[in-house]
C-alpha cells in the first residue's frame, strides 16, 4: 500500500508527459483549434455567383459529388500563395468540384483578382457579408474544406495549402 | 561583438558544470577549488546575460533576437526588460537565476561539506540540461544574415515598469526551488542528519517570499493594464505561479514544525520534488506554447518536447530517488486531535489537494483535445467552485492554529477566542443584513475578519509586547496570518461586492458615479515617441474643491500594431473607481465604470505576507 502512494507521484508524471507528448508531436496549434464540423454535414448554405447574381448554389447542389470549398478574398495576401495549386488541382482531379467562396470583399475587387490571377474555381460564390462563413466556422482567411459524396466534411485547413499539404493530406483523401 | 562574448561564456559555463559533474566520479578536487569552479560558472552565465542585456541598450540589431523584440526608439528602461520579454533571453535569465542561487549556496557555512558539494553537483546537472536547451532550441545570440538599422518592436503590453521586474521576480521564485530540490535530494543520498532541513526552511522561504512578489507584480499589472476590471483570471499562465506557490506554503509550513519526525521529513521530501517538478512543469506549459493564454508566447514544437525531457527527467529523477532512498527512521509524528502538528498536516493535505485540482483544471484541455480533438477551456467557474471550498477549511483552521499547543489537545485562553468569534460573527451578520445578503461574502468577511481577530488576541495574550527585531521574529507567523487575512477580505470585497456602471457619453457629460458627479470633459490624442495616446478626460466629484483627475484611454503601437488598454483608475483607501474607455458609436463614448471596494487591501495583504516571509528567513 505505502510502495503505491510513493509510486502514485511517478505514474501521474508518466501519464502528464505521455499526453503532452501526444500533443507537441500532433502538430497540433494551440492558436488553430479543431474544427467541430469535421466529419459532420456540411452546413446549410445559399449564395449566388461572383458573374451572375440569378445564378444561386445550394447546399444539396453539391450532394453526391467531391466538392473542395475554399474561403478566399482579393485583400488576403496568403490566398494568392495558394492560389495557383488550385489549378493544379483542377487539372489533376477533373471530377472534383471546386467551390470558392468570396469573403468580405466587393465585387469589383474580386472580380480583378480572378481576372488577374485566373479563376481556377468551377463557381465562385459571394459571402460578402461573412455568413457563410460564420456557418463553416472560418477563423481566418484561407481556409479550405473538403466535402465527400455524403455531404460531410472529411478535411478542413487553416492557412495556406502547401504542395506538402496537398501531396501528404489531401490527395490520400481525393 | 556581445554575440560572441556572450554564446562563448555560456558555452564555457556549460562546460565548467559539465566537467563538475564528471568530478564527483572521476577526477577529485578540494573544496576550496570545487566552490571556485562553481562561482565562476555561475559569473560565466550572467556575463552571457549581461552581454545580450548590453545589445539591447545599444540596440545592436545584428543580433537576430535584438532585431526581432527591440527598436531603437524605446525608453531604456523598457530596452533592458526587453532582454527577457522574449523566449530566448527569458529562458537565459532562468539559467543566470539558476547561476546565482548556486552561487549564493556556494557560501554556505555551517554544512557538512560533501553535503553541499552533493547538492551543487545536482545544481550544475540542472544547468546542464537547461544550458543545453538554451544552446540547441532557444539560442538568443544567433546573428542576422542581413544587415537591418532598425528592430520590430516589443510587445506593446509588456512596455509597463510593473511587468519589466515581474518575469525576474517571479523567476527567482521559480528557480528558487531548484536548490530546495537539489538540497532535497543531496539529503535523501547522504542520509545522515536533519541539518540540511534548516537549510532547506531558508531558500523554500526565500523562493516562496519571491513567488509571492511575483504573482502578485502580474495580477496587479493585470489589473490596470489589461482593463478587464479584474485582477486574478484564472488563466492557465497564473495557474501554473499558483501551483508551485501552494505546494511552496505546505512546505514552508511543514519545515517549521518538523521536530525529526519521520513522516513529515518524507513529506517535505515530497513537497520539495514537487514545487521544483511543477516550476519545471510551468516553464514547459508556457514556453512550448501548448496551452492559450493572455500571454502570447509563439509555440515551437521542438522546444515544448525539449522542455518536457526535461522536466521528465527533473521529475522522474526526483520522485525516483524519493521512492528508493527513504529517510531514516527516526521520531514519529505527535498526532493529537487538535495541536499544532495534526491542524498543519490537515492543512497541507488541503493544500495538496486544491494543488491537484489546479493542476487537473490546467491540463484538462489538453486531455481532451488529444483523445476526442475538441478545443475546450477551462475557467473561472470550475476554479472558483473547486478551488475555494477546498480552501476555507484550511483558512478556518489557519486562523486557530498559531495558538495550538505542540503537545497537547488544550487551547489557551480559549474563552477569549470563543468570545471574539462570536461578536465578530453578530458584527458580519449585521454587516450583510444592512447590504445586500450574499453567502460567499458573508463567508469570506468572517473567515478574513477572524484570521485578523485570532492573530491580534494571540500576539497579545501570549507574548509581552517589545519592540525589538526578537519580537518581531516571534511574532511573525500571527503577522503572516493577519496579512492573509487582510487579503481575503479585500478578494472576498472586491470579487463579491464589485458594482459596474455603463453610460455613453459625449464630451462635456455630466454623470453619477456612486453619489458623485463626474464630468466628462474631452478626448484628447496625442503622440508620444513610440505611441499614440488616446484619452478620455474626466473630473471626478466635480462639485468639490478636491475634485480629481481621472484619464482612461487606449494607446496604440504603430511599430507592432497593436492596441492597449489604459484603464485609469482613482485609489481610495476602501475603493478603487476604474474607468475604461470604450468605442466611439454615433458619436457618444462607452464608458465602463467599475467600482472595486476594498481592492488595496489585497496588494496590503500581500505586502505584509512578504514581509514575513524575509523576517522568517532571518530566524533561525
Amino acid at each position: 500500500m505505502n510502495r503505491i502512494i510513493i509510486l502514485t507521484p511517478l505514474i501521474i508524471l508518466f501519464i502528464i508527459c505521455i499526453f503532452s507528448l501526444t500533443y507537441l508531436l500532433s502538430g497540433k496549434d494551440p492558436n488553430k483549434p479543431p474544427s467541430a464540423l469535421l466529419y459532420k454535414d456540411v452546413p446549410n448554405f445559399e449564395s449566388s455567383s461572383l458573374y451572375n447574381e440569378k445564378e444561386i448554389i445550394k447546399t444539396r447542389d453539391i450532394k453526391n459529388t467531391k466538392t473542395l470549398i475554399n474561403f478566399f478574398a482579393s485583400w488576403c495576401s496568403p490566398c494568392k500563395i495558394e492560389h495557383p495549386l488550385f489549378f493544379e488541382i483542377g487539372k489533376k482531379y477533373p471530377e472534383l468540384y471546386l467551390l470558392g467562396f468570396n469573403h468580405k470583399d466587393p465585387t469589383s475587387d474580386a472580380k480583378k483578382y480572378l481576372e488577374e490571377d485566373g479563376n481556377p474555381y468551377d463557381f465562385v460564390g459571394v459571402d460578402s457579408d461573412g455568413l457563410i462563413a460564420l456557418e463553416f466556422g472560418v477563423f481566418g482567411l484561407p481556409e479550405t474544406y473538403l466535402i465527400n459524396e455524403d455531404g460531410k466534411i472529411i478535411y478542413k485547413l487553416m492557412g495556406p495549402i502547401t504542395t506538402d499539404i496537398l501531396k501528404n493530406e489531401i490527395e490520400p483523401l481525393l | 561583438m556581445s554575440s560572441l562574448v556572450g554564446f562563448s561564456s555560456l558555452v564555457l559555463a556549460i562546460g565548467i558544470n559539465f566537467y563538475l559533474f564528471l568530478s564527483r566520479y572521476i577526477f577529485k578536487f578540494q573544496k576550496q577549488k570545487f566552490n571556485l569552479f562553481i562561482r565562476f560558472s555561475s559569473l560565466l552565465t550572467l556575463l552571457s546575460f549581461f552581454s545580450l542585456m548590453y545589445a539591447y541598450v545599444v540596440s545592436d540589431f545584428s543580433i537576430y533576437n535584438v532585431f526581432q523584440n527591440s527598436h531603437s526608439n524605446k525608453p531604456l528602461i523598457y530596452k533592458i526588460s526587453g532582454t527577457w520579454g522574449n523566449h530566448e533571453g527569458s529562458m537565459l535569465l532562468w539559467l543566470s537565476i539558476l547561476s546565482i542561487f548556486s552561487f549564493f549556496f556556494s557560501f554556505t557555512k555551517n554544512i557538512d561539506e560533501s553535503f553541499q558539494r552533493l547538492t551543487l553537483i545536482i545544481q550544475s546537472l540542472l544547468h546542464i540540461l537547461f544550458g543545453l536547451f538554451i544552446v540547441f532550441t532557444s539560442n538568443p545570440f544567433l546573428v542576422n544574415s542581413i544587415l537591418v538599422n532598425e528592430g520590430l518592436g516589443l510587445n506593446p503590453i509588456l512596455q509597463d515598469p510593473g511587468l519589466a521586474v515581474h518575469p525576474p521576480i517571479l523567476y527567482v521564485g521559480y528557480v528558487g526551488y531548484s536548490i530546495v530540490f537539489s538540497i532535497a535530494i543531496a539529503g535523501l543520498f547522504q542520509n545522515t542528519d536533519d541539518e540540511w532541513l534548516y537549510v532547506a526552511k531558508k531558500w523554500s522561504l526565500i523562493s516562496w517570499t519571491f513567488l509571492t512578489g511575483g504573482i502578485a507584480l502580474g495580477s496587479y499589472w493585470a489589473y490596470y493594464e489589461l482593463g478587464w476590471g479584474g485582477w486574478w483570471f484564472w488563466d492557465p499562465v497564473e495557474n501554473i505561479s499558483l501551483m508551485p506557490w501552494i505546494a511552496g506554503l505546505a512546505l514552508v509550513h511543514s519545515l517549521m514544525m518538523v521536530r525529526g519526525e519521520q513522516a513529515i521529513k518524507k513529506w517535505i521530501v515530497f513537497l520539495s520534488i514537487l514545487c521544483f517538478s511543477l516550476s519545471v512543469f510551468g516553464t514547459f506549459l508556457v514556453r512550448s506554447g501548448i496551452l492559450t493564454s493572455v500571454h502570447s508566447f509563439t509555440a515551437d514544437a521542438s522546444r515544448g518536447i525539449f522542455i518536457l525531457l526535461i522536466f521528465f527527467i527533473v521529475t522522474g529523477f526526483g520522485f525516483l530517488v524519493f521512492l528508493l532512498k527513504e529517510p531514516k527512521k527516526s521520531n514519529t509524528l505527535n498526532l493529537l486531535f487538535i495541536n499544532k502538528v495534526s491542524a498543519i498536516v490537515i492543512n497541507n493535505i488541503l493544500m495538496i489537494i486544491a494543488t491537484l485540482t489546479i493542476l487537473l483544471g490546467t491540463i484538462y484541455p489538453i486531455i481532451i483535445e488529444v483523445l476526442y480533438n475538441k478545443r475546450i477551456s477551462v475557467g473561472g467557474p470550475y476554479f472558483n467552485s473547486t478551488v475555494i471550498p477546498i480552501m476555507i477549511p484550511g483558512f478556518l483552521l489557519m486562523s486557530i492554529a498559531p495558538i495550538l499547543s505542540w503537545q497537547t489537545n488544550k487551547i489557551q485562553n480559549s474563552k477569549k477566542y470563543a468570545i471574539g468569534f462570536i461578536m465578530l460573527s453578530i458584527l458580519v451578520l449585521i454587516q450583510s443584513y444592512f447590504s445586500d445578503f450574499n453567502t460567499w461574502g458573508f463567508v469570506g468577511l468572517l473567515l478574513g475578519f477572524w484570521i485578523i481577530l485570532a492573530s491580534i488576541i494571540a500576539i497579545f495574550s501570549s507574548y509581552k509586547v517589545k519592540f525589538n527585531i526578537k519580537f518581531f521574529q516571534i511574532i511573525n507567523p500571527h503577522i503572516a496570518h493577519i496579512g492573509v487575512g487582510i487579503a481575503i477580505v479585500g478578494i472576498t470585497c472586491s470579487s463579491v461586492f464589485q458594482n459596474e456602471l455603463d453610460f455613453n457619453l459625449n464630451e462635456g457629460d455630466k454623470f453619477n458615479v456612486n453619489g458623485k458627479t463626474v464630468l466628462f470633459q474631452e478626448i484628447e490624442n496625442t503622440n508620444k515617441i513610440n505611441y499614440q495616446a488616446l484619452r478620455g478626460k474626466f473630473i471626478f466629484d466635480i462639485e468639490k474643491n478636491q475634485s480629481k483627475k481621472i484619464e482612461a484611454g487606449k494607446n496604440y503601437y504603430p511599430v507592432s500594431k497593436m492596441i492597449t488598454s489604459e484603464a485609469g483608475i482613482l485609489h481610495q483607501w476602501n475603493k478603487d473607481i476604474y474607468f475604461i474607455l470604450g468605442d466611439q458609436k454615433n458619436n457618444e463614448w462607452f464608458v465602463k465604470v467599475l467600482i472595486n471596494p476594498f481592492v488595496s487591501f489585497i496588494w496590503l495583504g500581500v505586502a505584509i505576507m512578504i514581509y514575513s516571509g524575509f523576517i522568517a528567513v532571518t530566524r533561525r
